[in-house]
């Protein structure tokens, strides 16, 4: 976490954990520190951390336990139609903020794909290493 | 032969935390320099090896000049005012050097902008430690049990009772009955054993100091060390506990006459509490380092973060100042433990309250010494 970034802190913390669940760095159900642990470390106000793992709990990234910390969530098997219908909204508005910005379409093509690809190739990995612990 | 007992002992104590003090610098995280952020490279130049061989060749003559007074006490040299001479030296000499230390190493603090702060995500909750737990039951069912033993023999002491008992347990001070005088030894069981098993407790969940990118490795190696130093306070809580209880109880049959002395129990955890005090602290200063700095030296060229690299937050490298930081306990910047964050109203509560209760004690010591 940087301090001297314009990017508010919560959302700081709420992009990283949201970029190591997406990585696989963190997988469903990896329990997160809790609150005062995280803020401590970061030496933070508490209410920062707590924003941070409630937007993130919003989004359908975590489930809040307790005050103990919270749980990596995980994916859903079916989209709901209402946020299927909003993201696809997001995803709209961020392609055509990148096509403003000069992406070609041909790249914004090639960069979809290859964001698609990884994500599946992480969530194969995921199977094969969870498909192995269970004949372990 | 007891008096000579004591000054080899209390000499022996002086040479122990003398060399622990001595090789400081040397089990320190590497980008701290004597309580100032200096990067990790920085820490590892000319110029800081060359305040550090000033500490040396300092602290080592202040070392030699107390165990020098010290065997004046033995000896008998008249202008040596008393036994505790040779500690107030060390102590004196300590911060002395370290202030000087600190001085130079402010010329090398790192200008640069704030540092990033790092909390690692995927090494899950901490867990809590049990012996803590235990501490901190035993310090309040011992301090309760010496407690409820002075209160139900109250009434039944003679008009003067033992205060002060020589090395072989043997009264060699007596005042009048009074609350003061019969109540001191178990309330401070009570507040002692208590206090060290809560604060054993707060250690296992204090603020870690972590390095970034270093995929967790410091703050595994700042696990293990929180750990230790627990597991460590919560053996001395039960150790003094103990030894206070044992204490407490024995005096009262020394005053109803039921023994001449006290118990040789006492004598004999007194010994392995001490034994243990300095032992642990050697023993964890030289396996773990200062935070545990000894156990992630395969990481420790990667710069620490926030926290302790924060040269804004730290005034004399010694007092921590952050209201945003939720942290009661930080860990220090120089030398083995921990440091209150002034900056949290929690912490200075808890510090307020040790300083009272530490003035509370005296003041009944000394009325109980009045008879």
């Amino acid at each position: 976490m940087r301090r001297d970034l314009e990017e508010p802190v919560y959302m700081q913390i709420a992009r990283q954990i949201r970029g190591w669940i997406a990585s696989g760095r963190l997988g469903p159900g990896s329990l997160l520190p809790p609150v005062r642990t995280v803020a401590s470390d970061l030496g933070v106000n508490l209410n920062t951390v707590a924003r941070a793992y409630r937007s993130l709990e919003e989004e359908g990234f975590l489930l809040i336990r307790d005050r103990s910390g919270a749980e990596v969530a995980p994916p859903a098997t079916e989209a709901a139609a209402g946020d299927a219908r909003d993201l696809k909204g997001e995803l709209r508005e961020l392609l055509l903020r990148m096509r403003q910005a000069g992406i070609s379409p041909e790249e914004l093509q090639r960069l979809v794909s290859g964001e698609i690809g990884s994500l599946v190739r992480r969530a194969e990995a995921r199977g094969r290493s969870r498909g192995e612990e269970e004949d372990a | 032969m007891s008096t000579r007992m004591i000054v080899g002992f209390s000499l022996f104590q002086t040479l122990a935390v003398g060399l622990l003090l001595l090789i400081l610098p040397r089990i320190g995280r590497r980008g701290l320099l004597f309580g100032v952020y200096v990067g990790e490279e920085v820490s590892g130049g000319e110029e800081a090896r060359g305040i550090r061989r000033a500490w040396y060749g300092g602290m080592f003559g202040v070392l030699v000049l107390s165990l020098l007074l010290g065997i004046g006490v033995e000896t008998g040299v008249p202008w040596v005012p008393a036994g505790s001479a040779s500690t107030l030296i060390l102590v004196a000499g300590f911060y002395l050097l370290y202030l000087r230390a600190y001085r130079q190493a402010r010329r090398l603090a790192a200008v640069a902008p704030p540092p990033v702060s790092a909390a690692p995500f995927d090494v899950g909750p901490q867990p809590t430690p049990l012996l803590p737990l235990i501490g901190l039951l035993t310090g309040l069912a011992g301090g309760l049990v010496a407690v409820g033993y002075a209160w139900s023999h109250y009434t039944l002491l003679p008009a003067t009772v033992p205060i002060h008992f020589d090395f072989s347990g043997t009264p060699d001070g007596w005042a009048a009955r009074s609350f003061a005088a019969v109540m001191l030894l178990p309330v401070m069981t009570l507040f002692m054993g208590a206090g060290i098993g809560a604060l054993a407790f707060f250690v296992a969940h204090a603020k870690r100091a972590i390095r970034h990118p270093d995929d967790g490795s410091s703050a595994r190696a700042q696990a293990r060390f929180h750990a230790a130093m627990s597991r460590y306070l919560a053996t001395i809580g039960i150790l003094l506990t103990g030894m206070l209880a044992f204490g407490s109880i024995s005096s009262i049959d020394v005053a109803l006459g039921r023994a001449t002395r006290l118990h040789p129990g006492f004598g004999v955890l007194a010994a392995l509490l001490v034994t243990y005090v300095i032992g642990g602290i050697i023993y964890i200063g030289l396996r773990h380092g200062q935070g545990g700095a000894r156990l992630e030296r395969a990481v420790s060229a990667a710069p620490l973060t926030d926290g302790l690299a924060d040269n804004r937050r730290w005034w004399l490298g010694m007092f921590y100042f952050n209201r945003e930081d939720p942290a009661i306990l930080v860990e220090h910047r120089f030398g083995l433990g921990y440091t209150l964050n002034l900056g949290n109203w929690k912490a200075v509560a808890f510090l307020v309250i040790l300083l009272l209760g530490s003035l509370g004690f005296a003041l009944l010591a000394a009325w109980s010494a009045r008879g």
